[in-house]
């Protein structure tokens, strides 16, 4: 966190992570997939691999190149409730990283890249594209602050499920603290309408252990509501509805087939690039074993 | 210990401020930003012992700085007996009595009698009074000294019995001069009075009494001024004042109307006047005048019935100052007598523009005498003339006349029309060897020393009318003026000679012009100096006083220069005796004056500032930092009063306070130091704990 600039920032993780990935024991998974099919009259002629034919004297259809390349979309908090940070910097500045890092990483494998940032409203949009420049726009529309005060998750994903028609990936990066049932409504949303959704839940240490020493006035980021708290009173009480909170996050997701990841904000993001990378091929297993078992 | 203001000892209740602020403190102040509340529940805010313990320096510290300085604005003071004066010492008075016109009124003067009374019995055998009477002027009724010569029983019965013999007068009141005069009768108190000496004011307050005279005066230390005020029951009161004629109604012949402004009392509750003239023939209507309260209106009178001089108002309820006497002005009669052969229309000769020069005004009537004959000029003529102007060709037996009339007092003026007339200079001078031949002028000469000076040529003083340079002289004669014993040069020509020459002959003095003011010799005759410069000689040579239309009660009235011992008759018909060129200064009561031998009058009123009867408010003494003190002061009250005087020396003394704000501010910096570590030693903590 300590680079300025958020590109310089993912690429450096993205480039620690490549050095480690050759080293890795997982070397050689791709989320490129390509398929060709023989040419059946019928067939949209555009999608005929020209190249293919001229070489080889047969049809094929390159129908599913599009689609297999992955069209990942990353969704990022940036309400206020993302301002809080206990060590230094904020969880949004760790979740600009985060997607900064995952789309460079994404960039490297030649998939298509999206973003979307939202706080109360949708703030900035870009389609997922793979073309020189749209990485760097991207960068630029990470770094752009928001202004906006509350965290209304269902409206963002309700416009990016009417904006991308076309299956992918769905990336979200955020804290998740609200009521689980507006939630729950929301995440749904997005599985069913048939994405992968992946969810990096950005914690502090501090929301997760509530480690104040001294009494005073908590003022709620998002409504500026305070109240008065002696933290050691508050404490358990505190964790316990927090953990309680989490659980049924992650029941949830696991109800919605949605892959939840939760993130401190100061777990180094390669290895939280790995462990997504992990997860995603340990579900690809599972999704495959499930197939294989219908 | 004693404070001088306990009520401020109540600031020390502020302590309560920091208390609260300590065990508060950590509720209000500090917020800390969390990301959200939805996992928490409010806990209500508990002072913990801890809390409160971990700043109780800073909290003393605080408490002491907010007592140390309520405490030095309450101005503490270690009591102690000051050295005072020993018990059964006077006091130094001065009793003012009001003894101005408008005393007269109800029973003013006898109420106020008894109230100096009252206060004279009162007296210590201990206390020094003097008792003095003012009005215009302060007169001692009863001084220090003659108080102290007294036996102590008898003091209070021989103020009473002198004052007995005062009565009020006529004049305006001077109150700012009765003051001073009182506080330097104070002034020459013993060591031990110094701090109790007092005025008492007896007076009816009246708006109209002067006070300008205490603008800016520094009032001594010790002297107090007590008011005693008496006042009348009637409110109601009407002036007159006679006015002035304007300038603009300078015309001869013409019927110039008086001018009376009738002013009514702010008080007032009638607006409807009556004027008569008093002595006027029964059934004469009154002049109405109408002037609403609080105002003033000016009534013109035509004309007053024959041998009426004193106008009458009625209407109102105060009496004393109704009454206004009226001569209207009589132009004075001032011959100028011409001695030579010129013809009355001879457009080449002085007297042409001689004639011309005095034009006749409502102030003055100039009759022009002229001798032309070889014989003396009628003793009457001489009697009545106040200038003398000496032509050519006179005779001796006229020059005589006319040497004489210079010897008398007065001025004979001789313009030098040719060298010849060196010859008639030469007979009134007896200088028959004075010769006067023609000067030599080339073009023309002009006027180039002037002595403004001199009363001939005063009225010219001015820059604006000095300028004798566009008056052209053709051709003049010059004068030995070493020939003239005791003569004066008034104005010199530019080549160095003579122009107006003043030679002293007797009482009086001759006046020569070595040109003349026909059109052959000069321009003088044609330019705007020509009646000033005759009007300034004959006002010297009849030297009359200025006369004003009308004077006060207590002015000094100007009387004519006489040969013989002049008298005055005042109206009341006792006659005084005036000094040969003295002025009149008992003009003691309001009414027509005569003077005598002649048939001269003047007028004396009422000053118009006496009618102003409406009693002034304490504020006016006040801003003017007169120390005023209320009459009605109960013994309690004295004690109380002069308690306080001694606290506020003491306190003055010891000023314990500095010392009290001195140990506040190093609290105050003791705190700043302490508070500062405290708040490096949380900061640091809190830097640790994150």
């Amino acid at each position: 966190m300590s680079i300025r600039n958020l590109e310089l920032r993912a690429r450096t993780v993205v480039e620690g992570f490549w050095h480690g990935l050759h080293r890795s024991p997982y070397h050689g998974f791709s989320v490129e997939f390509t398929e060709y099919r023989p040419y059946t009259p019928g067939d949209d002629p555009r999608y005929l691999d020209w190249k293919l034919a001229g070489r080889t004297d047969r049809y094929f259809i390159k129908k599913f190149e599009d689609e297999t390349n992955l069209r990942c979309h990353l969704l990022v908090d940036l309400s206020r409730s993302m301002t809080f940070g206990s060590t230094g910097y904020s969880k949004a500045d760790y979740s600009r990283t985060l997607a900064a890092t995952l789309a460079w990483f994404l960039a490297q494998q030649g998939d298509a890249t999206g973003l979307l940032t939202f706080d109360g409203a949708m703030r900035e949009y870009l389609p997922a594209r793979h073309r020189p420049g749209h990485l760097r726009q991207l960068m630029l529309a990470l770094e752009k602050p928001a202004e906006g005060r509350s965290t209304d998750l269902t409206a963002p994903l309700r416009r990016i499920v009417e904006l991308v028609r076309k299956r992918g990936m769905i990336v979200l990066i955020s804290d998740l603290l609200a009521p689980i049932d507006r939630l729950a409504s929301a995440l749904g949303l997005l599985t069913a309408s048939g994405h992968e959704v992946i969810i990096f839940q950005v914690l502090d240490p501090a929301e997760l252990n509530f480690d104040f020493q001294t009494a005073a006035r908590f003022e709620d980021l998002e409504t500026g509501r305070d109240v008065f708290l002696e933290p050691a009173q508050a404490r358990a009480n505190y964790v316990r509805r927090f953990s309680a909170h989490l659980e049924a996050l992650r029941e949830t997701c696991q109800g919605l087939g949605i892959l939840h990841v939760q993130v401190s904000s100061t777990h180094p993001l390669e290895t939280v690039l790995f462990d997504f990378l992990k997860a995603r091929a340990d579900r690809g297993k599972v999704i495959r074993r499930r197939a294989a078992m219908t | 210990m004693s404070f001088l203001a306990p009520l401020f000892a109540l600031g020390a209740l502020a302590v309560v401020g920091p208390i609260l602020f300590h065990l508060i403190r950590r509720t209000t102040r500090e917020k800390t930003p969390f990301s959200t509340l939805m996992f928490l529940e409010p806990s209500p805010p508990r002072v913990t012992k801890r809390s409160r313990l971990e700043n109780v320096g800073l909290l003393l510290l605080r408490c002491l700085v907010l007592a140390l300085l309520a405490l030095a604005f309450a101005r503490p003071f270690l009591e102690r007996v000051l050295p005072g004066p020993p018990p059964g010492t006077g006091q130094r008075i001065v009793i003012l009595a009001d003894t101005s016109a408008s005393m007269r009124r109800e029973t003013l003067w006898a109420d106020a009698r008894a109230k100096i009374e009252a206060r004279l019995g009162a007296a210590n055998p201990q206390d020094e009074i003097a008792l003095l009477a003012f009005d215009r002027e302060v007169r001692t009724v009863m001084s220090f000294e003659e108080w102290k010569k007294t036996p102590p029983n008898e003091r209070a019965s021989a103020a009473v019995q002198r004052l007995a013999s005062v009565t009020p007068s006529w004049n305006a009141t001077r109150l700012d001069a009765a003051l001073l005069q009182s506080i330097e009768a104070l002034d020459q108190a013993d060591e031990s009075l110094q701090d109790k000496r007092e005025i008492v004011l007896v007076s009816d307050m009246q708006e109209g009494a002067q006070l300008d005279g205490l603008q800016g005066y520094q009032w001594p230390r010790g002297i107090s001024v007590s008011v005693d005020p008496v006042s009348a029951k009637a409110r109601e009161n009407a002036a007159m004042q006679w006015l002035s004629e304007s300038e603009e109604n300078d015309k001869p012949g013409e019927e110039v109307p008086l001018r009376v402004r009738v002013t009514n009392a702010a008080e007032s509750k009638r607006e409807q006047f009556q004027l008569r003239w008093q002595g006027a023939p029964a059934g004469t209507p009154a002049i109405e005048a109408y002037v609403p309260a609080g105002q003033a209106r000016i009534v013109r009178i035509t004309k007053p019935p024959t041998g009426a001089t004193a106008l009458t108002l009625s209407g109102d309820d105060t009496p004393f100052d109704n009454t206004l006497y009226i001569l209207p002005p009589q132009p004075a009669q001032l011959p100028v007598l011409f001695i030579g052969a010129d013809a009355d229309e001879d457009t080449h000769a002085s007297l042409y523009y001689l004639r011309r020069a005095f034009p006749k005004t409502a102030h003055q009537n100039v009759e022009m005498l002229v001798h032309r004959g070889e014989g003396a000029v009628p003793a009457y003529q001489l009697q009545q003339a106040q200038l003398v102007v000496l032509g050519d060709g006179s005779a001796d037996a006229p020059v005589a006349s006319a040497r004489q009339f210079a010897r008398d007092g007065k001025i004979v003026v001789v313009p030098l029309t040719s060298a010849a007339s060196g010859n008639v200079l030469g007979k009134l001078l007896e200088l028959p060897s004075l010769a006067t031949p023609e000067a030599t002028v080339k073009d023309y000469a002009l006027l180039a020393q002037i002595d403004f000076r001199h009363p001939l040529f005063a009225p010219f003083a001015d820059p604006r009318f000095s300028d004798f340079a566009k008056i052209h002289w053709w051709k003049y004669r010059r004068l030995d003026t070493a020939a003239l014993a005791g003569s004066q040069t008034l104005a010199q020509f530019d080549s160095g000679d003579p122009a107006v020459v003043q030679v002293p002959l007797g009482k009086g003095s001759v006046i020569v012009f070595t040109s003349s003011w026909r059109p052959v010799d000069s321009q003088l005759a044609l330019s705007s100096k020509f009646v000033p410069l005759l009007q300034a000689l004959l006002e010297q040579s009849s030297n009359l006083p200025p006369q004003k239309a009308q004077y006060f009660v207590g002015d000094e009235v100007p009387l004519p220069r006489s040969s013989q011992p002049l008298a005055v008759t005042k109206p009341d018909h006792r006659e005084v005796p005036i000094a040969t060129d003295a002025k009149f200064s008992d003009a003691d009561q309001p009414g027509i004056y005569t003077v005598s031998p002649g048939t001269q009058r003047f007028v004396v009123n009422l000053s118009p500032e006496e009618s102003r009867l409406a009693p002034f408010s304490a504020e006016r003494l006040l801003a003017l930092a007169v120390p005023l003190r209320t009459t009605h002061e109960t013994p309690v009250e004295t004690a109380r009063r002069e308690g306080r005087a001694q606290a506020v020396e003491i306190e003055n003394q010891q000023k314990l306070w500095r010392w009290l704000i001195v140990a506040a501010l190093a609290v105050l910096l003791l705190e700043t130091l302490f508070a500062g570590k405290l708040s490096r030693t949380v900061s640091g903590s809190t830097t640790a704990s994150t």
